[in-house]
C-alpha cells in the first residue's frame, strides 16, 4: 500500500483537469476518500488522522503564514491604486531615447512589483490589466508584449522577498530538518534568509537577461508616437515607490527585519499613500478589502488541503517509497537533483507555485536533500525549474493565464517564438547554477564578510563567564 | 420550508464571513508596529505578535468560505469550461457534499475536546503567557464549521432557475 500515495497524485491530477472543481476540494476528497479506505483495509491508523485537527491548528498560529494577508493586501492594493500605472509611466520617460522604452519599462514594472508578488496568477492578472493595452497603444506587437508580460509576471518566483520565496523557505527548512534527522549529518538547517540570499545572484544574472532581451526585442518596435510626459508628483511618486522598495529588500536580505514585517511595512507604505494622494476612496478600500480576503481564503484553503493531503500520503508511507526510489537512483547527487527537478517542472504544467510548494516539495524535496545535502542550492533550483516551466507555451501556467487575460488573439507560433529567447536565458541561467553551485553561495559569503564579528574570548574571560552563571540552589538534605 | 432555512443560513453565513474582511486591516497595523514597538520601544512587541496572531487565525478562518462564496479558490478548468452549465453546477454540489463535508464534520468531530479544553481554560499562548491562545484553537473549529454549512448549503441550494 506504500504506493497508495502515486494513485492519490495520480487521481488528484485526473480529478483537477477533468472536474474542474476547485484543487482545495480536490486534494480534500481525494485524501478523504484514499484515508477511508486505507484505515477499513487496515493500511493506516486511525489515530494518525486525529492529528489533523493539531495540524490545522499549527497552520494558523505560524507566524509566517501571517505574511500570507499583507502580500494579498499589497497586491489587491497595486491592482486597484493607480501606482503600477505610474511606474510604467515613469519607466517609459526615462527610457525616453529608445524604442524599447514600453517593453523596457513593463520589464522594469514587473522587477519592482516581484517582491511583493503574491503568486503568479495575480501578477498575470495585474500587470495584464496595465500592460497590454498600453503596450498595445504603443504600436508594440502583440506577440512580443505579451512574452514580456509573461516573464515580468513571474520574476517575483525568483526575486526576495516575495510569497513564493518566503513560503518555499519554510517548506524548504521542514524538508531539510526531515532529510538531517534521517541522515544524521551534523549540518545548519536552511531557513528563509539562506533562501533569499541563496536566490539573489540567479535572479540578478537573470533579470539583466530579461532586460537586454527586452531592449533587443523592442529596438524592433515602430518608434513610440508621442513621448510620454509625467508631472513633478508623479516623478517623486515614482521615485519614491522605487527607492521604498530596494529599502525594504535590502532590509530583509540583511537582516534588519523579518519577512513578516516587511511585507506589513509595505501594507502600511501603500495604505498610507493611497489615503495621502485621495486615491483610497471608501469604495475602493471596501473592494480591496473583499479582494484581499477572497484570495487569502483561497491560498489558505490550499494549504488547509495540502496539509490533510500530505499526511494521508505519509500514513501510507508514500514517502519512504520516495526516498528509496531516489536512493538508489543511479549517476549521483546531480542525476538525482536532475530527476526531482524535471518532476517539479511536469507539475508547474498543471500546479500553481502554492500549490507545488504545499504538495509536492515536502514530499519531493527530503529524501532528495538526503542524495543532495546543499539545500540552499536545490532550493534555488527548484525556483529557476519553476520559473521556466511556468513560461512554456502553450500549457505554462503564466503564459496560459495571460492568454486567458486578454492575450487570446495571439496565435501560438509568433508568441513562441518571443519567448523562445526568454526562455533560452532562463536555461542559461538554470545551467549556470546546476553547473556552479558556489552561485547560491556567494552573496550570503559576501554579507557574511561584511558583517563585523567579535574576537574569540580568551581564557581568561571565558572562565570569568563561567564564574559569573548563577549556579542553582542546591537540593535541600532529606529529613532523616 | 426547506429553501426558506436554506436561504437564511445562507445570508446568515454571508453576513459573518464578510463582516471577516476589516480584520485584515488591524493584523497588517500590528505586524507593522511589532518592528518599532521591538527596535525603538523595546517593549510590548510580542504582546502586538500575539494578538495579531489570534485575529491572523480568525480572519484566515473566516477567509476560506468567503473564498468559496466568491468562488474564488484556484482550479484548472482548462477542459471544464467547455462543459455545459448544468454539468458544471453538478459536479460543484458533488464536490461539496463529497469532498468538503466529510472533511470538515471529521474536523469538529475530533477537534472537539481538543478546543473545548483549551476555552473552558481560556488557554494563554505557551510562549509569552500573553491570553487569547484559545481563539486559535476556537478558530480552527469555526474554519470547519463555516465550511460544513457553507458545503451543506451549496449542495442542497435549488437549481436556479434559467
Amino acid at each position: 500500500m506504500e504506493s497508495a500515495g502515486f494513485y492519490m497524485l495520480g487521481c488528484v491530477g485526473l480529478l483537477l483537469i477533468g472536474t474542474g472543481l476547485p484543487a482545495y476540494a480536490v486534494l480534500i476528497g481525494v485524501a478523504t476518500l484514499f484515508a477511508a479506505l486505507g484505515v477499513a483495509a487496515g493500511a493506516m491508523p486511525f489515530n494518525l488522522l486525529t492529528a489533523l485537527p493539531s495540524r490545522l491548528i499549527g497552520l494558523l498560529e505560524n507566524d509566517l503564514l501571517q505574511a500570507l494577508p499583507l502580500y494579498v493586501l499589497m497586491g489587491a492594493l497595486l491592482n486597484r491604486l493607480p501606482l503600477a500605472d505610474i511606474l510604467f509611466r515613469a519607466g517609459n520617460a526615462a527610457f525616453a531615447r529608445t524604442r524599447a522604452a514600453p517593453l523596457l519599462s513593463a520589464m522594469g514594472l514587473g522587477a519592482m512589483l516581484a517582491p511583493m508578488n503574491g503568486s503568479v496568477g495575480a501578477s498575470v492578472a495585474t500587470l495584464s490589466r496595465i500592460l497590454q493595452p498600453r503596450l498595445r497603444s504603443h504600436g508594440v506587437a502583440a506577440a512580443d508584449g505579451l512574452a514580456v508580460v509573461c516573464v515580468a509576471s513571474t520574476l517575483g518566483v525568483v526575486v526576495p522577498p516575495s510569497l513564493v520565496l518566503i513560503l518555499l523557505g519554510d517548506a524548504m527548512l521542514r524538508a531539510h530538518t526531515e532529510a538531517v534527522n534521517a541522515t544524521h549529518v551534523a549540518v545548519r538547517i536552511i531557513n528563509t534568509q539562506d533562501v533569499f540570499r541563496g536566490a539573489l545572484v540567479p535572479a540578478g544574472i537573470f533579470l539583466l537577461l530579461a532586460f537586454v532581451l527586452a531592449w533587443w526585442i523592442g529596438r524592433r518596435e515602430p518608434p513610440t508616437p508621442a513621448r510620454e510626459r509625467l508631472g513633478w508628483g508623479h516623478r517623486l511618486v515614482a521615485l519614491g515607490t522605487a527607492g521604498f522598495i530596494l529599502l525594504l529588500l535590502a532590509a530583509v536580505v540583511l537582516g534588519y527585519v523579518y519577512a513578516v514585517e516587511a511585507a506589513a511595512a509595505g501594507a502600511m507604505a501603500l495604505l498610507l499613500a493611497g489615503l495621502a494622494t485621495r486615491t483610497l476612496t471608501a469604495e475602493i478600500m471596501r473592494e480591496v478589502l473583499r479582494d484581499t480576503m477572497a484570495v487569502t481564503g483561497a491560498l489558505f484553503a490550499l494549504l488547509v488541503a495540502a496539509t490533510t493531503f500530505t499526511l494521508v500520503v505519509r500514513g501510507f508511507g508514500t514517502d519512504r517509497l520516495l526516498a528509496e526510489f531516489m536512493a538508489v537512483l543511479p549517476g549521483g547527487p546531480d542525476v538525482a537533483v536532475a530527476v526531482g527537478l524535471l518532476a517539479l517542472g511536469l507539475c508547474a504544467f498543471v500546479l500553481d507555485a502554492f500549490e507545488i510548494i504545499f504538495v509536492v516539495i515536502p514530499l519531493l524535496m527530503p529524501p532528495l536533500l538526503m542524495r543532495a545535502p546543499d539545500a540552499v542550492w536545490v532550493a534555488v533550483l527548484a525556483l529557476l525549474a519553476l520559473q521556466a516551466s511556468f513560461l512554456i507555451p502553450p500549457i505554462g501556467y503564466a503564459v496560459m493565464m495571460a492568454r486567458s487575460l486578454g492575450g487570446e488573439g495571439v496565435a501560438l507560433p509568433p508568441l513562441v517564438r518571443a519567448l523562445l529567447p526568454f526562455l533560452g536565458a532562463q536555461v542559461l541561467v538554470l545551467g549556470l547554477t546546476l553547473a556552479l553551485p558556489a552561485l547560491t553561495h556567494v552573496a550570503a559569503a559576501k554579507l557574511e564578510s561584511e558583517t563585523p564579528t567579535k574576537p574569540p574570548l580568551s581564557d581568561e574571560e571565558v572562565r570569568k563567564a563561567l564564574q559569573s552563571i548563577p549556579l542553582p540552589p542546591l537540593p535541600e538534605e532529606p529529613p532523616k | 420550508m426547506m429553501v426558506a432555512w436554506l436561504d437564511r443560513a445562507d445570508r446568515a453565513v454571508g453576513a459573518a464571513v464578510a463582516a471577516g474582511r476589516w480584520l485584515a486591516l488591524p493584523v497588517s497595523v500590528l505586524l507593522f508596529a511589532q518592528w518599532p514597538l521591538r527596535d525603538l520601544v523595546h517593549a510590548y512587541s510580542t504582546d502586538a505578535n500575539d494578538l495579531a496572531q489570534w485575529l491572523f487565525a480568525l480572519y484566515v478562518s473566516l477567509a476560506l468560505t468567503y473564498a468559496t462564496r466568491m468562488r474564488s479558490h484556484l482550479a484548472a478548468d482548462v477542459l471544464a469550461r467547455r462543459y455545459p452549465a448544468s454539468a458544471r453546477e453538478c459536479l460543484a454540489r458533488l464536490g461539496a457534499i463529497l469532498c468538503i463535508a466529510p472533511w470538515a464534520l471529521f474536523i469538529l468531530v475530533v477537534g472537539t475536546s481538543e478546543v473545548w479544553q483549551s476555552l473552558r481554560g481560556l488557554e494563554h499562548f505557551p510562549e509569552t503567557l500573553s491570553p487569547g491562545y484559545f481563539l486559535v484553537k476556537v478558530s480552527a473549529w469555526l474554519l470547519a464549521l463555516l465550511a460544513l454549512a457553507q458545503a451543506l448549503i451549496d449542495a442542497l441550494r435549488p437549481r436556479r432557475e434559467r
